[in-house]
């Protein structure tokens, strides 16, 4: 029957799947805390540790630990790209978010804030918060990258469990009081003209039997 | 009309002939046919002729897809169309969630709420639409449903928490049940031999809403947010205007184009006594004392209540497993959905092929092994770790999870001639609470990831199929069991008492009974003895 081979071709493909291989990417783990990382909110109003999307700034500035000045280990280093993470407490239910040792599947680090050129002394980046960044508890990494691209370095604004230093950002909420207005005048549009339909219709039903009844 | 005649003869009028008939089965229980007197010049009552050749309760004969003459065709599309809307707009948003979710701060649980939320409303309101049908016509119905349900669409722009997220979604998923006004009007349109085809064709259509919706919402998002230039979080607010606009405007057409019956509307028509009511306590008895009614909820709520299920995580499933963008990820997501474009309709016709050699036994055995294979397909997608077999094997599991829909009601226009509305009602919202319960176990909690989830799902779906092999018609037997030598007559009888007998009112069930004949399959053997005793009872 066509099902069965359907059903045989199916369980292949499914291990054929399973058998595949999946590319292996560099572990967090053994990336090396070689960068000094700090990030400070530039704010207009005057609550410390919480970013308002849109109007505040986030000023990061990093540089290679002091101790390890002449240790070579950022001899390859070309790039330094740096992200905004989310802390564990806004990981938490969200299988989206999560943290994964290899960093090919890593979901940690989910906006990147910018990304420069690597030197020892360090350097310093100013970001505006964009729009589209949602509200949570986050910190700052930045990774010391090759030219390639692979990671061999990181640096965080926080410590290794994540739980100090952290940064709260406010989003947006999307809405607008042109989309309000919108929405309610097609809902009034919607309900109304079902409303005077149904009494025109039944206007009209009702005339025509006074029309039957009076002939 | 000769009580013997041969069930396939052409002549038979109001007789379910195929398979998917009746699937509101809101026919009238005692509607008295005439017979067709020079049908090619039937005209309505304002005069005007037919467009499609119709019988003498001037349902059409034919079904013309390509053709929009009123009143049948352009009720077919109207009907068609409408559902697919609600659809559109009860899915509305899942191809958007990783914005979403963004935006208002959900978690997995809010996100499994609002799904549950989406179909749980329909349950309760395909309920209720069938007697709504009944009272105002369905034209009234769709459209009322339709309006009332736009506002909650246009009240998603405006949410700002989990809670109001939910709720929205809750109150969008009312407009679900123009499913059933959508049936209920194909059965007043179409001739019982064709209504399966047109219910089928008009359902598996509909169904293709929860498949399109997951292409245009990531586009009309992107063209928003590139062209016009709005932020992400408004961008996605503004795109549900679509849906809610499409709606309202669909809903106006309905009442300004639609048309209840062949003849005209309710309020314009005189019902003169031809349709008599059948008593509500029994035929809702009847439906509730009947075991075969509970085993194929059940078993609905997984082929349909999965198909929902999948309508709601499947993008996301694919933008976060796979890491794609929103509209590689939704353009996927959309291919579940359009499979219903010929998957449904052929699992009915698959269901009447198989019975014509193997009759009701064949049937029950046709909508296990596909609903098995469906669910072990399911078990495999949850498996599939790479991008590429994982389409192949959800396009395969899409096209056996649609067509058991399609073969679960090639059946239930046999499971009683009198409660065949409330059960197909039943069935329907058995499909819904499937939805609910899948979506609760495996996709609410982080206890399991999403994939783990759709390979439980698969495991639910087989387990829950096996109540298949207890469904037993005397007549006819079960899938394991021949049958006894009870007649067709004899099971469709004991649905009236033996003062409605008297009173004549089972004459309906009886033709009924004679036409299930060919459920019995090819060369069944004789059983002359019980013909004849048929015969006398009539």
């Amino acid at each position: 029957m066509v099902s069965r081979a359907q059903i045989g071709l199916a369980l292949a493909l499914g291990l054929l799947a399973l058998v595949s291989t999946a590319e292996g990417g560099v572990l967090f783990s053994n990336l090396t805390r070689t960068l000094a990382v700090e990030a400070t909110i530039q704010s207009t109003n005057s609550t410390t540790g919480v970013a308002h999307v849109g109007s505040d700034h986030l000023v990061v500035s990093w540089a290679l630990n002091s101790s390890l000045a002449d240790s070579g280990l950022d001899a390859k280093y070309v790039n330094v790209n740096i992200k905004l993470c989310y802390a564990p407490v806004s990981q938490t239910d969200r299988g989206w978010r999560k943290t994964n040792n290899d960093l090919h599947k890593d979901k940690t680090c989910g906006k990147g804030i910018g990304s420069q050129k690597y030197v020892p002394g360090g350097n310093t980046t100013n970001w505006r918060i964009t729009k589209d960044v949602p509200g949570a508890i986050y910190f700052v990494r930045v990774y010391a990258v090759d030219a390639d691209g692979v990671q061999l370095g990181f640096g965080q604004t926080t410590n290794a469990a994540k739980s100090s230093n952290l940064i709260e950002i406010l989003p947006i909420s999307g809405r607008h009081a042109s989309i309000d207005v919108a929405s309610a005048i097609f809902s009034v549009f919607s309900v109304g003209s079902l409303i005077s339909f149904l009494g025109v219709e039944a206007i009209r039903s009702k005339k025509a039997a006074n029309a039957r009844a009076g002939k | 009309m000769a009580a013997n005649a041969n069930w396939q003869d052409g002549n038979t009028k109001g007789e379910p002939g195929s398979s998917l008939h009746g699937v509101t089965g809101r026919e009238p229980v005692f509607q008295m046919t005439m017979e067709t007197v020079g049908e090619k010049e039937a005209t309505d009552l304002k005069g005007r002729k037919f467009a499609l050749p119709v019988d003498s309760e001037h349902k059409a004969k034919t079904v013309r897809l390509y053709s929009v003459a009123a009143p049948h065709m352009r009720t077919f599309h109207l009907s068609w169309i409408a559902f697919m809307i609600c659809f559109f707009s009860t899915f509305a948003a899942p191809p958007l969630m990783p914005v979403i979710r963004d935006n208002l701060g959900l978690t997995k649980v809010d996100i499994g709420n609002a799904g549950i939320a989406s179909v749980a409303g329909a349950v309760v309101s395909r309920l209720l639409m069938g007697t709504i049908c009944d009272l105002v016509g369905p034209r009234y119905g769709c459209a009322i449903l339709m309006m009332i349900t736009a506002p909650a669409i246009f009240c998603m722009p405006l949410v700002s928490t989990p809670v109001g997220f939910i709720l929205v979604r809750f109150f969008i998923g009312f407009c679900l049940a123009t499913f059933v006004s959508c049936q209920f009007w194909m059965s007043s349109m179409f001739n019982s031999k064709i209504v399966g085809i047109a219910n089928g064709t008009a359902a598996g259509w509909g169904n293709m809403g929860g498949g399109i919706v997951q292409l245009v919402m990531p586009l009309v998002f992107d063209i928003i947010r590139r062209d016009i230039g709005s932020e992400k979080f408004t961008a996605w607010r503004i795109a549900f205007f679509v849906p809610g606009v499409l709606q309202v405007m669909m809903g106006l057409l309905v009442l300004t184009l639609g048309q209840d019956l062949p003849d005209g509307n309710y309020a314009e028509l005189k019902r003169e006594g031809e349709k008599v009511n059948d008593s509500f306590q029994k035929v809702f008895l009847y439906a509730v004392t009947n075991y075969r009614t509970y085993i194929f909820a059940l078993t609905y709520g997984y082929c349909f209540g999965v198909e929902l299920t999948v309508d709601n995580i499947i993008a996301e499933y694919f933008y976060d497993r796979f890491d794609l963008n929103l509209q590689t990820a939704g353009i996927i997501a959309s291919t579940f959905g359009l499979m219903n474009l010929f998957s449904r309709p052929l699992g009915g016709v698959l269901s009447d092929v198989v019975a014509a050699r193997w009759g009701m036994r064949g049937r029950l055995w046709n909508l296990w092994i596909i609903q098995t294979v469906g669910g072990v397909l399911c078990i495999v997608l949850g498996l599939t770790g790479q991008l590429g077999p994982a389409i192949a094997v959800m396009l395969i599991f899409s096209f056996f999870v649609q067509a058991a829909c399609g073969a679960t009601f090639g059946v239930i226009p046999f499971i009683s001639r009198r409660s065949l509305g409330i059960i197909s009602g039943a069935t329907g919202a058995g499909g819904n609470i499937g939805a609910v319960t899948t979506q609760g176990i495996f996709f609410m909690s982080s206890k399991y990831t999403t994939e783990d989830g759709i390979m439980l799902m698969g495991i639910m779906i087989v387990a829950c199929t096996l109540p298949v092999i207890f469904v037993h018609f005397p007549q006819w037997g079960s899938m394991f069991c021949p049958p006894s030598k009870a007649t067709e007559e004899d099971y469709y009888i004991s649905e009236w008492s033996k003062e409605e007998q008297s009173n004549g009112l089972h004459h309906a069930s009886m033709k009924f009974a004679e036409n299930s004949k060919s459920e019995r399959g090819r060369q069944s053997p004789p059983r002359s003895k019980e013909e004849t005793v048929g015969v006398d009872r009539l």
